[in-house]
């Protein structure tokens, strides 16, 4: 691992100068408020909006708290991912194609240090992004829905977390293994036509990383099976493992695509 | 002197093309190599089996004392940096990554700023920097471990001319402390700083040997004599017994075994009855040896 903490220190300037720190949070909070407060003022948007006929009366579900969270989840499933895999999917590519890694590659680095260093500042931009998802959507519906019970509350929250770092980790597998037109589709794929998948006959199976999101969301509910989630959690975090090796023997072997 | 490189038998091949074929050479502690040739000869895909970036197909690279990658500097033709770090930021990285303790990383990578005429923008972010600044940022981040070995691609191929003589003189400079291995297609440049020559073409090593052998290899010495008119020109030749080629008011004479010598043609000159404007011995400019090899077949 030489090099780790240099190559590190790179990586966290990087994403805090280029304000990655900021605006990907920023996403994530603006996505998790969203829906308590559309779902509570609902009736208040459409009147405002107009042309809503006199006595018009629409009847609305009524809402839990847990309601409100997974469709904050939802959101970051769909949008939240997708600006984490565009914002990262050159992660490694883009520096190998402009000749940035070159000057890097070059030093007695390990190809393990330079990878890990940047997982390891994605897990913590992903970390603060949804910490301020949560914050924002659990905030909001505290305020206007009621509360959640904290300890299951964080439990779901550290599941979203192992599913996002098993994004991470196909996001930045696929950056290091091919170009980052390439790579950014890959990751799509991999991640969104998984999850259709697994909505459209997931119901064959019970084990998947892809179940990770609603399992999280099941914990609160205290409708799952526990075998079930510890499963999926240990394929997760044994695919996620295996990116990460695979990521780094491919970071290492297209090494000589960089740009001289 | 002491060997510090051994390049034998280095061969680079994609499918059925060969880019490099088997060259084979060594460097010399603190000497200054050009590895010269024309576009598409294998000088960027040799610099990059030498850093390690590339693996080459067969052969090897050998250095004396110690491990390749640890003791050499590079400078790519065209630096790509991080712009969003400072001058200081990155050379300190790059001194930190190459095993200097962070306690004088920063110190080394202040010195080393200096030295290459950039002290007084450490702190300016990279992306403000202009083409020359990058370069001499380059050869900091390259020099500030003090590698053995410094590898520089067309290291002033995309410099102005001012821009080209700042960085040649800070290259002359480094000559007496590390062994310096570059490409270049200026030949001016490899003139004025080289102690050896490597010539490439079609990945093949054609010719190599310092800059006098490589011109005793190639040269056709002779002396240049310029009459003042055509007729004076013709006069000498039929007249006297050194026989030359005529162009308009110019005689070139062949000097075959150092015969005749200057003494020699300077009496002939002062005895006959012409208007000399100019007797000057001439040698082959390192260009004109370079289109001789390159086109040699």
């Amino acid at each position: 691992m030489r090099g780790f903490n240099v190559l590190l220190q790179k990586e966290f300037r990087e994403a805090w100068r280029s304000r990655k720190f900021l605006w990907i949070p920023l996403v994530f909070a603006l996505l998790g408020m969203s829906d308590p407060l559309t779902n509570y003022y609902m009736m208040d948007i459409l009147n405002a909006v107009g042309n809503v006929p006199a006595g018009f009366e629409m009847l609305l579900p009524e809402l839990m708290p847990v309601d409100l969270l997974q469709a904050s989840i939802g959101q970051f499933q769909t949008i939240g991912l997708l600006v984490i895999m565009a914002a990262f999917a050159g992660a490694i590519s883009k520096e190998r194609a402009n000749g940035m890694a070159t000057l890097l590659y070059v030093r007695p680095i390990s190809f393990a240090a330079y990878f890990l260093s940047k997982f390891t500042v994605l897990s913590v931009i992903g970390l603060v992004s949804i910490t301020a998802g949560f914050t924002g959507s659990v905030y909001y519906t505290v305020i206007l829905y009621g509360s959640f019970d904290v300890a299951t509350l964080l439990a779901s929250f550290c599941t979203y977390y192992v599913w996002l770092l098993f994004v991470l980790a196909v996001t930045l597998l696929m950056s290091a293994a091919f170009k980052t037109t390439i790579a950014t589709a890959f990751t799509f794929i991999v991640i969104f036509v998984g999850q259709i998948i697994d909505a459209l006959v997931g119901s064959f199976w019970t084990i998947s990383p892809w179940k990770m999101p609603a399992y999280g969301v099941q914990l609160i509910r205290g409708t799952m099976e526990i075998s079930d989630y510890w499963w999926s959690m240990l394929l997760t975090v044994v695919i996620l493992l295996t990116c990460n090796v695979l990521g780094i023997w491919a970071m290492k072997k297209n090494a000589a695509m960089t740009k001289i | 002197m002491t060997t510090l490189l051994e390049v034998t038998g280095l061969t680079k091949q994609y499918a059925e093309k060969i880019v490099v074929d088997g060259i084979d050479f060594t460097l010399e502690e603190n000497t200054s190599t050009a590895l010269i040739g024309p576009n598409g000869a294998g000088k960027t895909t040799t610099l990059s089996m030498l850093t390690g970036l590339l693996k080459p197909t067969s052969g090897s690279v050998k250095m004396q004392k110690g491990e390749v990658r640890a003791n050499i500097g590079f400078l790519p033709q065209y630096p790509q940096f991080h712009p969003w770090l400072s001058a200081i930021e990155f050379t300190e990285m790059a001194a930190k990554l190459n095993g200097v303790s962070a306690k004088n990383a920063k110190k080394d990578a202040q010195k080393t700023l200096e030295f290459v005429g950039l002290g007084n923008d450490l702190n300016k972010k990279i992306a403000t920097f202009s083409g020359g600044m990058k370069q001499r940022l380059g050869i900091s981040q390259a020099i500030v471990h003090k590698p053995k070995l410094l590898l520089l691609d067309e290291p002033v191929s995309a410099l102005d001319p001012v821009g080209r003589r700042e960085v040649l003189d800070l290259l002359k400079g480094l000559q007496q402390e590390t062994t310096i291995l570059y490409s270049t297609h200026i030949l001016n440049d490899a003139e004025e700083m080289t102690d050896q020559l490597l010539f490439l073409r079609d990945g093949k090593l054609v010719e190599q040997g310092t800059l006098l052998e490589v011109r005793q290899r190639f040269d056709e010495l002779h002396y240049v004599v310029e009459f003042s008119s055509e007729e004076e020109a013709k006069h000498f030749t039929d007249q006297y017994e050194l026989k030359g080629k005529i162009k308009g008011c110019f005689v070139y004479i062949e000097i075959i075994d150092e015969k005749p010598s200057m003494q020699q043609l300077l009496r002939y000159l002062s005895n006959a009855p012409y208007k000399i404007r100019k007797v000057e011995r001439q040698t082959a400019s390192l260009e004109e040896i370079f289109m001789k090899v390159a086109k040699r077949i």
